[in-house]
């Protein structure tokens, strides 16, 4: 027996307040595909997918049809390729690539993430290799994701390879000209990559993490702001305290949603359940944006005074509830704020409420990074390398994630429109000011050393 | 002597429930089972009994009357029989099967028709008919028993068909999500 407050709050959270499991990721490890023969590699890889993944789609759209929640992407994440794939040359990645794409399109899923490297402390022939197929392998599949991670706390910044991923996003830029740069969207550098992320485009299965695991992401950012709505209209002199705990509250419930999709997904495909990542993920629709939870608090806009202060608040609280909601929490698990894919953001940006230093400010205090911001077609490589090196400076100092997601927009500037369409969304083009073409610092290449709370043994 | 089932129906007041339950406790009845349910003011009560060897289903009745005289109630006693093969038994899944949108006579015959028609049995209705201009007022949900041997697609579509032809917004869902938003 459920009383009628229950049933219609459940209700209106996934009528109207967009609740829905933004995406279920099957991680498939790749080791056992290894050969240094192309075509056995390749055959190999598409064997293991098939077989783990077949049913994937069809289980992900039962089981949120039973709840009568959407699972809204299905989506597979995979074994580093710069790692399972180290034999082989830019070309041949490039091949691999392909292969990707089309099991992806054949298993049905939206996006296949781990076309990867990790890079943190040197580039080894097969990362080498990756990095040089990501343009044109981006450019000519649609469904593949890459990540590259270019720095830890543990290990310091890969300056190298920060320098080198700027070329290559410019690259990308340049081969998807004709679609605005829509390569890098589906590119991230990383500080601290998770293991265990089901967002895309960061998602690649850890090393350490098993041969099959299903990880979800939930969502929920209408939801959180319905409930802070709903709060202040009763008791407009809410404290922050108090808001802080209606946030945990929801985000339990939240939380909890995805816990039970993900594990009946699970174990209906036999497949271990690994984490839900707790991340507030948007989309470009109206009443599903983390940009209008800082209206709810009562800001002008995200990115005025203030921002910081609750962008941390409303972190903070949907990881405390989070955290209680499931005993498996990972991923990045945080609020998103990236700025094509946010409709209300994309509009702070347009009317000058939010700049990037302030995009950059608030990645102190929330799971990600830069996150789908558009800039000008005709930055620098080394602007873009000291932007990504910034980022990458608050991910190691402080112990967490970051990532850039950055689009050049070929023979576009600040202030034009960009669109991307579907989930990536669109937005004008953001200024970067200062981009001057005397700044040598990132050309001195090598690491920036691991900071000294590395050392913790 | 088998179990017995007492229904008392009618107008809702305090003291029903001590009368009734004085009245068996006074027989050396022992009470396994209650429940008891208000629809605007009239009280409807159940009580599942195991009376001792010696009592008869009269002296029962005739004691519960006259403890219960003159509030207007109506007594049913009935013994309880074993479960019969048109019961539903087995394992089975919950669904909550939820309609919103505009009051109008028959909704209740139509749903539980299509419900009836698959086989499927109804554990618990709740319809709340508030009446008003406001269409979200009227809400009915079903709670329904759903077994493997249920054409579960056929019947969700048929629902969904139906909640559409009467402009009604239907949701269908496993008990466990209100369970997980809900129960912690």
């Amino acid at each position: 027996m459920y009383n009628e407050q229950e049933i219609l709050s459940t209700i209106e959270m996934v009528k109207n307040e967009h609740l829905d499991v933004r995406a279920v990721t099957l991680g498939i490890s790749l080791f056992d595909c290894v050969s240094d023969d192309l075509a056995v590699f390749k055959k190999n890889i598409r064997a293991k997918i098939l077989r783990n993944a077949a049913e994937l789609v069809q289980v992900c759209d039962f089981v949120g049809e039973k709840y009568g929640i959407a699972v809204v992407n299905k989506r597979i994440s995979l074994s580093p390729i710069g790692l399972v794939g180290a034999p082989f040359s830019a070309p041949q990645m490039v091949e691999i690539a392909h292969t990707l794409n089309d099991v992806a399109k054949a298993v049905n899923i939206d996006f296949m993430g781990g076309f990867s490297a990790l890079v943190e402390k040197g580039i080894a022939p097969g990362d080498r290799a990756l990095m040089d197929a990501l343009p044109q392998a981006l450019a000519q599949t649609q469904r593949l994701c890459a990540s590259v991670n270019v720095a830890t706390t543990r290990s310091g910044i890969n300056m190298d390879a920060v320098y080198e991923m700027s070329r290559v996003i410019k690259k990308s830029a340049a081969l998807t000209a004709d679609d605005d740069g829509l390569g890098c969207a589906k590119m991230c550098v990383f500080c601290n990559i998770p293991q265990d992320m089901p967002f895309m485009a960061g998602a690649y299965l850890g090393v350490g993490v098993g041969d099959a695991v299903i990880n979800v992401g939930v969502s929920g950012p209408g939801v959180v702001k319905k409930a802070i709505e709903r709060a202040l209209e009763k008791s407009p002199g809410l404290r922050l305290g108090q808001i802080a705990e209606i946030i945990k509250n929801t985000a339990c419930k939240v939380t909890r949603v995805g816990e039970l999709i993900g594990r009946e997904v699970a174990e209906t495909l036999n497949i271990r359940f690994g984490v839900v990542d707790l991340s507030l993920a948007p989309t470009p629709t109206v009443g599903d944006s983390i940009g209008e939870i800082f209206q709810a608090l009562g800001l002008t806009s995200i990115g005025v005074p203030g921002s910081t202060a609750a962008l941390a608040m409303l972190n903070d609280a949907v990881k405390k509830g989070g955290a209680f909601a499931s005993s498996h929490v990972g991923g990045l698990s945080g609020a998103f704020i990236p700025v094509t894919e946010d409709l209300n953001i994309a509009e702070a940006a347009a009317n000058g409420y939010l700049s990037i230093e302030k995009l950059e400010a608030m990645t102190c205090v929330c799971s990600v990074g830069l996150d789908m911001v558009p800039v000008p077609g005709d930055i620098t490589e080394e602007t873009l390398a000291g932007i990504i090196a910034d980022e990458m400076a608050i991910g190691m100092i402080n112990n967490k994630t970051t990532a850039t997601r950055i689009i050049p927009v070929p023979g576009k500037k600040a202030g034009e429109k960009v669109y991307f369409g579907g989930l990536l969304g669109e937005s004008q083009i953001m200024d970067v000011p200062h981009a001057e073409l005397r700044d040598t610092f990132v050309k001195q290449g090598g690491r920036i050393p691991a900071p000294i709370h590395s050392m913790k043994n | 002597m088998e179990k017995l089932i007492i229904t008392v129906l009618g107008k809702d007041r305090p003291g029903i429930i001590a009368k009734v339950s004085a009245g068996l406790y006074a027989l050396d009845c022992n009470l396994q089972n209650v429940n008891q349910m208000i629809l605007q003011n009239e009280f409807s009560g159940f009580f599942i009994v195991e009376p001792p060897e010696t009592l008869n289903m009269e002296t029962l009745q005739q004691r519960l009357d006259r403890d219960l005289s003159g509030e207007g109630l109506q007594i049913y006693i009935d013994q309880m029989s074993p479960l019969d093969t048109k019961q539903v038994s087995g394992v089975s899944e919950t669904f909550l099967i939820t309609t919103i949108g505009p009051d109008q006579k028959g909704l209740v015959a139509r749903f539980t028709k299509i419900i009836a028609d698959h086989g499927v049995n109804v554990t618990n209705l709740t319809a709340v008919f508030k009446g008003g201009n406001d269409p979200n007022a009227n809400i009915m949900v079903y709670e329904i028993a759903v077994t493997h041997t249920t054409d579960q697609t056929h019947l969700f579509e048929a629902l969904r068909a139906k909640a559409s032809t009467l402009g009604l917004d239907i949701s269908i869902q496993h008990k466990n999500i209100f369970e997980t938003i809900n129960k912690i």
